[in-house]
């Protein structure tokens, strides 16, 4: 592919330097947008966070806690302030709990990691295996489910099927339990805070088997939406001329349906399946935070939902801002991602067009 | 003006959403003042045909669910054609200036908004409508901003320009007819979405009233008995999925 590459016009290539500079201005750009919008949210909250946890409000004690959380300070010193605190994880102390807000969220952080990657990897690996598969092997049934799950996206919410999953596999069959993240009656693995890996690690099978049971049926629940959206993108992809040509021309040099749909065509069609993973971020978290609730899992999502109804400032401030850094991670990743990739694809689009 | 041609499909779903829509004003039994102590899960019955916590608040949410999403989507459609038209007509810095927070915006989740939102506002059905119409506003900008180029640029409206149709009259007989499936498509989507989001809002607590019939809510407050009444359950999120797969079937074909 190198010859090809650099036959391609300038305009045409993407240049990793360029474009890591462009993602980060956009990163940077939609960073300080979120914080200005926090910002100016906790300054817009009607009442005062300081007075709704003091237990008597004495004016002079109420005016001292202030002074001290330096809530007096100007505006732009408070926003600025409140920007290198999120940077040097200086988050303060939450009002309810009284920990700090990084002991919180390093609490709460890993067991929304370890419900959202398998999810999202797995979500990615049924859509793509699904409609590989189907294309491969020549079983066109299998793109039924494909098109019934696109439209599911649409008109079944997810925590409905999460709820439907707890009633068939949890409450009528009892395979699963109905919620949590670990079994009360068995000590918990401690280590990194990701109860997988800290199971590993002490070489306990039967604390990997209660995590696994545990994480089963939220990790499939938050899988059906990355599946349908993922499935959905690629069949569109593969009904794309120049790919069926290509199809063809490998099938008469006389190349396996393995290598043929699991080697080159997986690696052109992989930069959309990127794209669409970064383009839904936003819809995958709102989907995190649903299952986590569904699952009456300890996350991040149930972390925000208490704070903003507690009105816990600290907690408002960076967790938020803390959510927006991973979206944003995921959203240009993907697209850093699907950019290199997708430059194959122009190519072959572009060859195959002259 | 609106002229559609109904398949027996969009009848249904004409039906269906004026069917949800009478459960905002009447409802069999007050679905306030229901005794449940008495009636403790008791299921279907004659007096309560989809059980203590069935018929009337279904309805009643199954009505507040579809017009709480139908403003968000209104709310949507409302700010997206907004900026379209002040991207479009404006100075060109205005353009940029719009197109770069909208791509700024798109990348903020509907979770985000709604939670920022609540941080000001009290939660209430009110402020979630403002959520997820805010929430969808740039997704429906973009939609919105391919289908008016499109028809902007085609052969029919140039030629209209160039035998003398201008300004409204060129809007109502060449742009106007061939924007609308488009719009009535980007409508049912934003529909389907708003109703999804909003719900969800509503199942993570942040509608505020917990005893508003909002078929979300419904379902969170149900949950708890998953044990003893499933269909408690089942029915809201059946409900909610019936009506949104009809939208969702319909074409309301011209």
């Amino acid at each position: 592919m190198s010859e090809p590459d650099s036959a391609a016009p300038p305009s045409r290539r993407f240049p990793a330097g360029r474009l890591v500079l462009a993602e980060l201005r956009r990163f940077v750009l939609i960073f300080l947008l979120a914080s200005l919008g926090i910002f100016l949210a906790l300054e817009a909250m009607p009442e005062d966070p300081v007075s709704l946890r003091v237990k008597n409000p004495d004016p002079a004690r109420i005016a001292e806690i202030r002074e001290s959380l330096g809530l007096n300070d100007p505006w732009l010193v408070r926003y600025v302030r409140g920007m290198g605190d999120f940077l040097t994880l200086d988050w303060g102390d939450s009002l309810i709990t009284g920990r700090t807000v990084a002991a919180e969220v390093g609490r709460f952080l890993p067991a929304t990691l370890e419900l959202a990657i398998p999810g999202i990897l797995l979500g990615t690996f049924l859509g793509i295996s699904i409609v590989l598969l189907a294309h491969a092997t020549g079983w066109r049934w299998l793109l039924q489910p494909v098109r019934g799950l696109a439209a599911l996206g649409l008109t079944v919410p997810i925590f409905w099927i999460g709820l439907l999953l707890i009633l068939c596999f949890s409450v009528w069959l009892g395979w699963f339990p109905v919620g949590g993240r670990f079994d009360f009656a068995y000590p918990a693995p401690h280590g990194t805070g990701f109860l997988l890996i800290d199971s590993i690690l002490q070489g306990d099978p039967e604390a990997f088997r209660i995590t696994v049971r545990h994480l089963a049926l939220p990790v499939f629940t938050l899988a059906l939406y990355p599946a349908a959206v993922v499935a959905g993108t690629l069949e569109a992809r593969l009904g794309e001329s120049f790919l069926q040509r290509l199809v063809l021309a490998l099938q008469a040099r006389g190349y396996s349906p393995l290598r043929i749909w699991g080697k080159h065509v997986l690696r052109l069609v992989s930069g959309p399946v990127a794209t669409v993973i970064g383009t839904q971020a936003g819809a995958l978290l709102g989907g995190a935070v649903l299952t986590e609730t569904v699952y009456s899992w300890p996350g991040m999502g149930r972390m925000l939902v208490d704070g903003v109804l507690n009105r816990d400032v600290f907690v408002i401030q960076h967790g938020l801002l803390l959510v927006v850094v991973m979206a944003l991670m995921v959203i240009t990743l993907a697209d850093f991602l699907s950019r290199r990739l997708d430059h194959q694809l122009n190519q072959m689009g572009r060859e195959d067009n002259a | 003006m609106l002229r559609l041609r109904f398949k027996y499909w969009d009848w249904w779903v004409l039906v269906l959403l004026v069917f949800c829509f009478v459960g905002i004003l009447w409802t069999p039994h007050n679905p306030m003042a229901q005794d449940f102590r008495d009636a403790a899960l008791e299921g279907p019955r004659a007096a309560n045909w989809l059980g203590i916590d069935g018929l009337g608040r279904l309805w009643r949410g199954a009505g507040n669910t579809v017009l709480l999403a139908a403003s968000s989507m209104g709310l949507s459609l409302l700010l997206s054609s907004l900026l379209v038209s002040v991207e479009q007509a404006g100075p060109s810095w205005c353009g940029r200036f719009i197109r770069m927070g909208v791509g700024i915006w798109v990348a903020l989740p509907v979770v985000f908004i709604g939670l920022l939102l609540l941080v000001f506002l009290r939660p209430s059905p009110g402020a979630l409508v403002l959520a997820v119409g805010l929430g969808n506003m740039a997704f429906a900008f973009r939609q919105l901003r391919v289908y008016w180029i499109g028809v902007r640029n085609a052969l029919y409206v140039r030629s209209s320009e160039v035998l003398g149709s201008h300004g409204w009259q060129l809007f109502r007989w060449a742009i106007w007819p061939n924007l609308k499936p488009d719009l009535l498509a980007l409508s049912r989507l934003l529909f389907a979405m708003s109703a999804l989001e909003l719900s969800g809002l509503a199942f993570l607590g942040l509608i505020g009233d917990p005893d508003f019939a909002e078929l979300g809510s419904i379902l969170k407050q149900n949950q708890a008995y998953l044990y003893q009444a499933p269909f408690l359950v089942v029915l809201p999120g059946a409900v909610l999925s019936m009506v949104l797969l009809s939208v969702h079937l319909s074409r309301f074909h011209r």
